[in-house]
């Protein structure tokens, strides 16, 4: 069987259409259509991992709904070959009452796993959930954390051609996920094919070989992670600045464009990152190919899913205007004191005029800040400070550095 | 390698076959989930499978006390204990089965939003944790059967189809009950009323033999009606059932219950979204 040709899911001008009703119209009920997916058609071949994203609302979740027939397409029809499986929601189908053990069969039914085939995996399932101790105690009595990792445990036993995922992944603790993620990727190298669905771009970025971004029900971008995420990351930053400019003049799109982002010490070699309350020297690398007389440069630190964004540096928080001449230009930020807390954040950067509301460039990579503890830190960010004597006469007020 | 193809709602009124061979793939869930039904249904009761004994007698005893010693209803040549419970038996499996299926799904709703499996599956195990209901209140009918000195003989075989066509049926009427429940919640409301209705419309606590010869042909559409009639012609006349309301309750299941499945089958299609 020549494996490139093998397609193990084929949407066919998939749509799904939800009724809502509308509130309290005094004409009795009436409805409203909502097309929540929209004229899908994708191939997954065998062995790959796609990763869906989008923001919310887009139509992500229904899409997988649909491939998983929890419901039914309005239009358009979905070939799947193979046994595909769901992990939407890890302990799907556990009862209180039941003990751990007779979950684990429950669960696996409900997965649609054989009573003979569960008999088989029961001691490996167990083992790897980590609750053995507690495998015939009605899981009413299990945290919430022993719950998820049982759940998690059973599914990641199944023995599925196709598989879904959907945030699973933000459970348990460090360890655990960590486990997690070998598990899927001890499915892929097996050849299982993957369809992932997160708003933890990171582990996206890492895991997947192909990304789809929808945007109100339709697909509306596949290919490389590196490639799709940075357009969602544009895709994000637009909306906003439309929201708040409430205009979209598209300015000189392309007159420039961020090449990369990078981290450098004093020697000016490249690091990964810096300590908290320590030196950060962030190093924007552009390529202009229209003058702008007056840009703004920015870089942003987002928690490592992409969902907050922790700081921001700016060149706008200076009057002096930014001119970019034509040709390669690196231009830098310094940070003295850099306040956030340890952990690993992803890092944007985008160029844009000081006039108009519109990005010219956003520039999402593959790069990540690594911020080291350095001074501790309680609350949410270190401030960088002094203190001295206020007391004393002036010739002992010696600052000191915290 | 099977291919699976998710089609639109519409079609499921078409492939009776494929919900079928389905439902087949998934008897291994059917059969977990109905053994995890019977043995939660009894968990932290101090008297735990007692009860199944001790409901239908309870039951017995109420309604031989209400109608047999202040209404002076008539038996039917049997005392009239052992006349209401052999009916109320069958009844109890339809009335109790229908009652916990109706809101099998809508009591799911985290299984049905989260994970697919067949749905007919969950009104299923509830008919199922009633037949085990049921064989154990049989059980009672037998050690009654020899209190009152009544044998039990080779006719008693009969009851096997019998029982057969009563589970069938309750299927039927559990698939279209749970599923509109989903749309609307009013049939939940409505059943305690319906259910009581149908008992009186059902020959319960008086002989089938007092029913007028010219509502027979209507009474009889009610298949409990044939089916609680024939209990009681196998059970205490020793008697082959009287074929024609048997025949009637035959018919009105045959037709009724692919139709129920069908309409179930597109409900299913939607039933995540409206839950």
């Amino acid at each position: 069987m020549p494996a490139m040709d093998v397609r193990d899911v084929r949407f066919r001008g998939v749509s799904k259409k939800y009724r809502v009703r509308q509130p309290a119209s005094s004409a009795g009920l009436r409805y409203q259509d909502f097309w929540a997916v929209r004229d899908v058609t994708l191939d997954i071949p065998r062995g790959e991992t796609l990763g869906i994203i989008g923001r919310n609302g887009a139509g992500k979740s229904t899409l997988l709904k649909l491939l998983s027939r929890i419901t039914s397409p309005t239009a358009g029809t979905i070939e799947l070959r193979g046994r595909l499986a769901a992990l939407i929601e890890v302990g799907s189908g556990f009862h209180p009452e039941l003990t751990g053990r007779e979950n684990v069969f429950l669960s696996g039914s409900v997965l649609g796993m054989k009573r003979r085939e569960i008999a088989a995996k029961l001691d490996r399932i167990v083992d790897f959930s980590g609750v053995r101790p507690f495998i015939d105690m009605p899981v009413k009595w299990y945290s919430s954390g022993m719950y998820v990792r049982l759940g998690f445990a059973v599914a990641a036993h199944l023995e599925a051609d196709i598989l879904l995922v959907d945030e699973v992944l933000a459970v348990g603790d460090a360890a655990f996920q960590i486990q997690c993620y070998e598990r899927i990727g001890e499915l892929r190298r097996g050849g299982t094919t993957m369809v992932f669905i997160s708003h933890d771009l990171g582990s996206i970025e890492r895991l997947c070989d192909r990304v789809v971004l929808m945007n109100r029900g339709r697909v509306t971008d596949i290919g490389s992670p590196a490639e799709v995420l940075g357009h969602y990351h544009q895709l994000v930053a637009e909306s906003f600045a439309a929201d708040t400019a409430g205009a979209s003049v598209v300015a000189e799109a392309g007159a420039a464009r961020v090449c990369d982002v990078r981290f450098v010490d004093d020697a000016g070699l490249d690091v990964p990152g810096t300590a908290t309350g320590g030196r950060l020297r962030t190093v924007v690398e552009i390529d202009v190919t229209v003058p702008i007389a007056e840009a703004v440069v920015e870089v942003f630190y987002y928690s490592r899913d992409g969902r907050t964004l922790h700081c921001q540096q700016s060149t706008a928080t200076t009057d002096a205007a930014v001119v970019l001449m034509p040709g390669r230009r690196r231009l830098e930020f310094v940070c003295d004191g850099f306040g956030l807390q340890p952990g690993i954040y992803s890092v944007g950067a985008s160029i844009r005029d000081r006039h108009a509301p519109a990005t010219i460039d956003w520039w999402y990579g593959t790069r990540l800040l690594d911020v080291k503890p350095g001074k501790s830190v309680r609350g949410y960010f270190y401030a960088p400070h002094q203190w001295r004597w206020a007391d004393a006469p002036d010739g002992q007020r010696r600052p000191a550095d915290v | 390698m099977a291919v699976i193809v998710i089609r639109p709602a519409s079609s499921a009124w078409l492939r009776l076959h494929e919900h079928l061979a389905r439902l087949a793939e998934y008897r291994d869930l059917l059969v977990t989930l109905s053994a995890h039904r019977i043995s939660v249904r009894y968990k932290q009761t101090s008297l735990g499978l007692a009860w199944a004994v001790l409901q239908p007698l309870m039951m017995m005893v109420i309604f031989t006390a209400v109608f047999s010693v202040l209404a002076k209803m008539p038996g039917d040549g049997t005392p009239y204990a052992l006349f209401a419970y052999t009916a109320l038996l069958p009844w109890t499996f339809f009335s109790g089965s229908v009652t916990s299926a109706t809101n099998s799904l809508v009591s799911h709703n985290q299984m049905i939003t989260k994970v697919y499996f067949p749905r007919e599956i969950l009104p299923i195990t509830y008919v199922v944790a009633g037949a085990f209901d049921f064989a154990i209140g049989f059980v009672v009918l037998v050690a009654l059967m020899a209190w009152y000195a009544v044998p039990l003989t080779a006719h008693a075989w009969l009851l096997l189809p019998i029982v057969a066509l009563l589970a069938l049926w309750t299927l039927a009427v559990s698939l279209v009950l749970s599923a509109v429940q989903v749309r609307f919640r009013d049939v939940g409301v409505a059943l305690p009323v319906l259910v009581q209705g149908l008992m009186f419309a059902s020959p319960i606590i008086y002989p089938l033999s007092v029913v007028p010869a010219s509502w027979r042909s209507w009474y009889l559409l009610n298949p409990i009606a044939g089916i609680v009639g024939s209990f009681r012609d196998v059970l205490l006349h020793h008697a082959p059932p009287d074929p024609v309301p048997l025949r009637f309750a035959a018919i009105v299941t045959a037709v009724v219950l692919p139709l129920a499945y069908l309409f179930f089958k597109r409900a299913e299609a939607t039933m995540a979204d409206l839950i």
